[in-house]
């Protein structure tokens, strides 16, 4: 299952039609399509890496969570503990499984209970076949034919069941907030999910910091750490305060970028600059690129502020520039923008080629307000 | 010290990804930076080389593998110390020369050779499982996956047979062990 394109209306703060395309669009050289793309079907190509990227309250948050809520959609078929409004949200989400192109309409609603569920209602499921000779009209609503009588399930429930059958972990989010004195726990329940070994774990870790030499979980509250040649046992809020938090959230990342690439989940991050430091942003985007790593076809999505990293983009159809006037819309490089390929995608940012700098009469405002 | 090793196309990738997996190099991946050999045939419009540059710090030795290799590596103004010289590999006029050698046709070639490419020949010529030649890297992988000896003779024999190349021009059997 990959996902191609979400469309929602109603969604947030954001504009009616507020779309996300995964499918590339522009010209595929050989070099893309080595290290910068999947062909998840012959000629259907998608991303390895997606940015989104605006100045601060653009609205990239609200991009990324409305891929993260398709993805629970698709992992688990429910929709719960978002903190946004449900009510009238219209979605339609299409991805591609075996063979067929699935495109699924939905609307939300909060359910009733307590709890902050969705219920899913006016649900409809359409298919075709993919064919190569179709691949610019993936989209069109010529061809696809709706899947009638699926049968019944809790309106908590989306009717994707039918077809994915299983939960999976399809897409895992990151957000800014780290997950606090409970990162360790997640980390090595993490690991033994995904099957990860306490071999990767330690080089992981060397990574971000050479001094520990070791560390394994004693019980879920406990761990024994090995840190410059002195063994210790400490509490989950000890191990926190002992290692920094940019460790201890750097870790828990890079592991989910490991479990991703091995298991070819998409990986969701909100602020990628906010876990660490600009070689291991690099880094990890280059794991997503190399398909002798990236064997799964996992996706790597993020918002940033940092818009160095889009110089390591060979392509602008996988960058958006979020903007917020009334309404939050997103705009695609290639497709709003006219900008030489050759060009620093960076030094476009600073030139204020797509409207993205930050005001300068309101910082000399503020200046002026100090100066006093 | 790395080696930045560039390959002009997919072809040439996959040709190399095969001696790599079978130690027929004088360097190993190891040696390679990031750890894997490049489809890139310039710096600067190559993303994935330039961040595999951005990790490393040491000094950078660029191969460049690829048929003629006639345009010059534009080495962009941030790399420019970090890369210490840069080597070219070639086997002109194309790859399929090797598989021409492979099949014992470089005679059958010579003949055509001035209105016909060593690609169009293989095309025509080249046959492996009932697949006809069609310029795809699965032909490569195919043809010379399970039988590399194959592969590092048509690459001596090609340095035995074209030994013409200019000075500056070395062979990809300068790059066997």
């Amino acid at each position: 299952m990959k996902l191609l394109r979400v469309r929602a209306s109603n969604y947030k703060n954001c504009c009616d039609d507020f779309t996300i395309d995964l499918v590339a669009k522009s010209k595929r050289t050989s070099e893309d399509k080595e290290y910068e793309l999947q062909e998840i079907a012959k000629d259907l190509y998608v991303f390895n890496t997606v940015a989104f990227v605006g100045k601060n309250a653009s609205g990239k948050t609200s991009a990324i969570e409305l891929l993260e809520c398709s993805y629970s959609i698709l992992s688990e078929f429910r929709l719960e503990d978002k903190h946004y409004n449900y009510d009238n949200v219209k979605l339609e989400i299409i991805f591609y499984h075996e063979d067929y192109i699935y495109k699924y309409n939905t609307g939300l609603k909060s359910d009733p209970a307590l709890g902050n569920k969705a219920n899913f209602t006016r649900q409809h499921l359409y298919r075709k076949k993919y064919y190569k000779s179709k691949m610019k009209e993936i989209y069109s609503v010529e061809g696809f034919e709706e899947i009638l009588d699926l049968g019944e399930l809790p309106e908590d429930t989306s009717i994707i069941f039918f077809i994915l059958k299983k939960k999976a972990t399809r897409a895992v989010y990151f957000n800014c907030d780290g997950e606090g004195t409970d990162t360790w726990r997640l980390l090595f329940r993490a690991m033994k999910t995904y099957k990860i070994s306490e071999n990767v774990l330690t080089k992981v870790i060397k990574v971000f910091d050479d001094k520990i030499q070791n560390l394994k979980m004693v019980d879920d509250k406990h761990y024994k750490l090995v840190y410059q040649n002195y063994v210790k046992e400490l509490s989950d809020s000890e191990l926190i305060h002992l290692l920094s938090s940019g460790t201890t959230k750097g870790v828990l990342l890079y592991i989910f970028v490991v479990a991703a690439l091995e298991n070819g989940f998409d990986l969701l991050i909100d602020e990628v600059e906010n876990h660490f430091h600009k070689t291991l942003v690099e880094n990890m985007i280059s794991l997503f690129k190399d398909k002798t790593v990236n064997r799964k076809s996992a996706t790597l999505i993020f918002t940033t502020h940092y818009c160095e990293v889009l110089d390591l983009f060979n392509r602008q159809d996988n960058i958006w520039i979020a903007k917020s006037d009334s309404k939050i819309r997103l705009d695609n490089m290639y497709g709003s923008y006219n900008i030489r390929p050759e060009l620093l995608k960076s030094r476009q940012f600073y030139n204020n080629a797509f409207d993205t700098a930050v005001n300068y009469e309101d910082l000399m405002a503020l200046k002026k307000e100090l100066m006093r | 010290m790395k080696y930045l090793l560039m390959c002009e196309g997919p072809n040439e990738l996959e040709v190399i990804r095969m001696l790599l997996e079978h130690n027929k190099l004088i360097f190993t991946a190891d040696d390679l930076l990031n750890l894997t050999p490049y489809h890139a045939r310039q710096i600067g419009n190559n993303a994935a080389v330039k961040t595999a540059l951005n990790l490393y710090q040491g000094n950078v030795h660029v191969l460049r593998i690829g048929d003629k290799l006639s345009d010059e590596l534009k080495v962009p103004r941030e790399y420019k110390g970090k890369i210490a010289d840069i080597k070219k590999y070639c086997t002109k006029p194309e790859l399929e020369m090797l598989l021409i050698i492979s099949e014992n046709k470089e005679l059958d070639f010579e003949k055509r050779k001035s209105t016909t490419s060593p690609k169009e020949f293989s095309k025509e010529n080249v046959i492996y499982n009932r697949s006809r030649y069609d310029n795809s890297t699965a032909f490569y992988r195919e043809y010379y996956g399970k039988q590399i000896n194959l592969l590092v003779d048509a690459i001596k024999r090609y340095k035995q047979l074209k030994g013409k190349h200019q000075r500056d021009e070395f062979y990809l059997a300068d790059l066997l062990k």
